[in-house]
């Protein structure tokens, strides 16, 4: 029921947006904040367009949630999203008051939401998705999140019951949350580079959920991705209704069976996590009711927004930078396992600090020891310039690892880390940089270009 | 030299198992042997130089704690005859009286010690710690004994829980392994963290305490597990960490506090 209240919430919030647009300010989630000072349970009486549909999980929200967008609106949907703010409530409301008319009318018929799995909590008794979809669980910062059975409770309890799931069957933890809701998984058969037994430092689910005997792995993808069965008492991982098999890196396919249809699609990178990226598209707009057919379609139409990968060459250097989840062991194991596995020399700016937290305390690094730094330690990385607040907590955790003095270079400022590249002919030279530090990785890069550029002059 | 590791299947949360493989790099010929869920404590029958246990989940402490209790009797005897533990993160609450949420015990605790961990699944608490370490204590003095050269120990805290007694919110600090310079002891009151009963360590400081505080692991190494040291693996790298976190976390400009993200404060 909309109060008198609501619509003071709304229009106020409304004068904000266009306050901050006169003004030229970003704040993103400020008229959310507005909004729930004076009506704090605005998205309950708020309502939604036709269809809510959320996007939660440890890794890959953002990017799954931006292929959704980009395929529903080649659809001709017109979309509600909230990939420009915070995925928290502000964030949520922020999205809703700039998708409503001043009369409280939604402009969009679906809204596709990126939704904090922390802030479920307080999100889903206001405002439940119809569809939810949890792309996996796994350590993510030790100091919001704790641990992922902690986060997959939290899930659990906010959880309405109508909401119908669309989970991770390789993720025993994420495939575990909210057991009698309605759910469809997805999953992949095999991979090349599955492995039996696990070669990451962290593995969250090593016993068996029903008989806490130790669970074995038919395939394991990486941490506790994978198949896995209880040889003491038959538990095993779900059947996945969209089980995708043969993936071909090298035409960029992979296809996907379900009970009625086995169809091909077009993979957008080779990363694993994206890999399970398309998966769950497929998965998710299969059980919005899209044929195979219309679901490829819409695929071809799309890309992975490149903020947080990019790629170029500069006078026969390669320069990646790519994004590292400072905080997020299993994130920034990952990029490591990508990188150390891509052929060739490499050096490697690690620029993973997170800045929000040294400017008021001094970050937990813990994490840094969950983390499979020990996938850098290979003959082909040539060099690790470690850089920034916590440079030196890199370098010992590298020393850990075993990576020889040689091979790592210490700067203390990131803007100066360029200085410390050797450049090797013909190699690739990757940054690696944190959620908060995207500008200043542009300027590293940048540094680096000018770098090249010398040399090439002097050539 | 025999470490046993217990329960590394769900105790092995932040990092806290890095201790362990640290150990092994200082102590090359040391054994870590590890012990399942399904399987008897090993140092209960004799054989174990040091026993290990880290933090693990709600769920972990739950299933740690039933199959430790089959065994209370005997680990309590060991602990009084000087068996060496040493317990970081939330496995501590395990060995104090009982572990309360919301205002009620959901888990009896082993009785080691007289402690009530009181935990909120709501308030993640997070800080950073500064502490003093007696090391003049030796192996086999009971709490806080004091000494003339307290080593400074760095790290982090990051739980659901913090520990108290019945006898009032310090009444603990006389069992207290380190004595908190900044930061809380084991709760907002107390100045005492962590538990030292004999030769049974026990902190809520989580992670790679080892690593990150050589001073502290060289007494570890000579004085607490009696083993010969040449010196810490890549000490010098571990020294120029540790010199900085402890200059950084005195800084009285540092924050103590994390209340980033959802995290609410301390109610």
């Amino acid at each position: 029921m909309r109060s008198v209240r609501f619509y003071l919430a709304l229009w106020c919030a409304k004068l904000s947006v266009i306050a901050l647009k006169v003004t030229g300010h970003r704040g993103t989630n400020f008229p959310g904040r507005i909004v729930l000072k004076i009506c704090p349970d605005f998205l309950r009486r708020a309502g939604g367009p036709g269809k809510v549909l959320g996007v939660t999980g440890t890794n890959g929200k953002t990017t799954v949630v931006n292929l959704l967008i980009s395929m529903l609106r080649a659809d001709g949907k017109r979309v509600l999203e909230n990939n420009q703010g915070s995925n928290t409530i502000t964030g949520l409301c922020t999205a809703f008051i700039r998708d409503m008319t001043p009369g409280g009318k939604f402009r969009s018929e679906v809204a596709v939401l990126e939704i904090d799995e922390r802030s479920s909590r307080v999100v889903f008794p206001m405002m439940a998705p119809d569809i939810l979809l949890i792309n996996n669980l796994t350590r993510d910062s030790i100091m919001r999140n704790g641990h992922p059975e902690y986060i997959s409770r939290v899930l659990t309890r906010a959880m309405d019951p109508k909401t119908l799931l669309i989970l991770n069957g390789d993720d025993l933890i994420a495939s575990s949350v909210a057991p009698n809701n309605p759910r469809a998984y997805f999953g992949i058969e095999s991979l090349e580079g599955d492995v039996k037994e696990c070669i990451n430092l962290v593995n969250d689910l090593q016993i068996c959920p029903r008989c806490h005997s130790i669970l074995e792995y038919t395939s394991r993808r990486y941490h506790h991705i994978g198949r896995a069965f209880c040889p003491e008492c038959g538990f095993q991982s779900p059947k996945c209704d969209y089980l995708a098999m043969d993936a071909d890196l090298e035409n960029m396919t992979i296809s996907v069976k379900t009970e009625k249809w086995t169809k091909v699609f077009r993979l957008l990178n080779d990363s694993v996590f994206n890999i399970y990226n398309v998966v769950a598209v497929v998965a998710f707009l299969g059980e919005l009711g899209y044929g195979p057919d219309r679901i490829e379609e819409l695929l071809e139409q799309t890309e992975i927004v490149g903020s947080r990968y990019g790629v170029e060459e500069l006078d026969g250097f390669r320069i990646i930078r790519q994004m590292s989840k400072d905080r997020n062991a299993l994130g920034s194991s990952r990029a490591f396992d990508y990188v150390s596995g891509q052929p060739g020399e490499k050096e490697l700016i690690l620029m993973m600090n997170n800045l929000s937290d040294a400017a008021v305390w001094s970050e937990n690094v813990c994490w840094l020891y969950d983390c499979d730094f020990e996938f850098l330690n290979r003959d082909n990385i040539r060099n690790i310039v470690v850089t920034g607040p916590r440079a030196r907590d890199y370098y010992l955790r590298l020393k850990f690892a075993g990576v020889d003095d040689d091979r790592i270079s210490f700067v203390g400022d990131e803007i100066d880390a360029p200085s410390a590249l050797r450049f090797y002919e013909g190699e690739t030279i990757y940054v690696l940089y944190g959620t908060d530090s995207i500008d200043l990785a542009d300027e590293v890069t940048e540094k680096i270009r000018e770098r090249i550029r010398e040399r090439s002059g002097k050539k | 030299m025999r470490i046993e590791v217990l329960f590394p299947e769900i105790c092995n949360l932040y990092g806290d198992l890095a201790n362990i493989r640290y150990l092994k790099l200082c102590l090359p010929e040391a054994e870590v042997v590890e012990t399942n869920l399904q399987q008897k404590p090993r140092f209960l029958d004799g054989g174990i130089d040091l026993v290990y246990m880290g933090t693990t989940t709600e769920e972990g402490q739950r299933l740690a704690l039933e199959q430790l209790m089959f065994y209370r009797g005997d680990i309590l005897k060991s602990i009084e005859k000087g068996q060496r533990f040493l317990i970081t993160g939330n496995a501590m609450e395990l060995f104090g009286e009982r572990i309360e949420e919301d205002g009620e015990e959901v888990l009896r605790g082993l009785g080691v010690f007289p402690g009530v961990a009181r935990r909120s699944s709501v308030n993640r608490f997070n800080s950073l710690f500064v502490g003093e370490f007696p090391a003049e204590a030796g192996t086999s003095t009971e709490g806080d004994a004091g000494g003339s050269e307290p080593i400074t120990v760095v790290g982090f805290k990051s739980q659901f829980g913090h520990m108290f007694s019945d006898e009032g919110d310090q009444g603990l600090d006389h069992l207290a392994l380190f004595r908190a310079a900044r930061g809380p002891g084991l709760n907002r009151y107390a100045k005492g963290e962590g538990i030292r009963i004999n030769n049974f360590l026990a902190t809520y400081v989580i992670g790679p305490l080892l690593i990150l505080n050589p001073p502290l692991t060289r007494w570890f190494i000579r004085d607490f597990l009696g083993q010969t040291l040449d010196g810490l693996a890549f000490e010098e790298a571990a020294m120029d960490s540790y010199v900085n976190r402890v200059n950084e976390y005195t800084d009285p400009s540092t924050g103590l506090y994390y209340w980033g993200g959802t995290t609410e404060r301390w109610q």
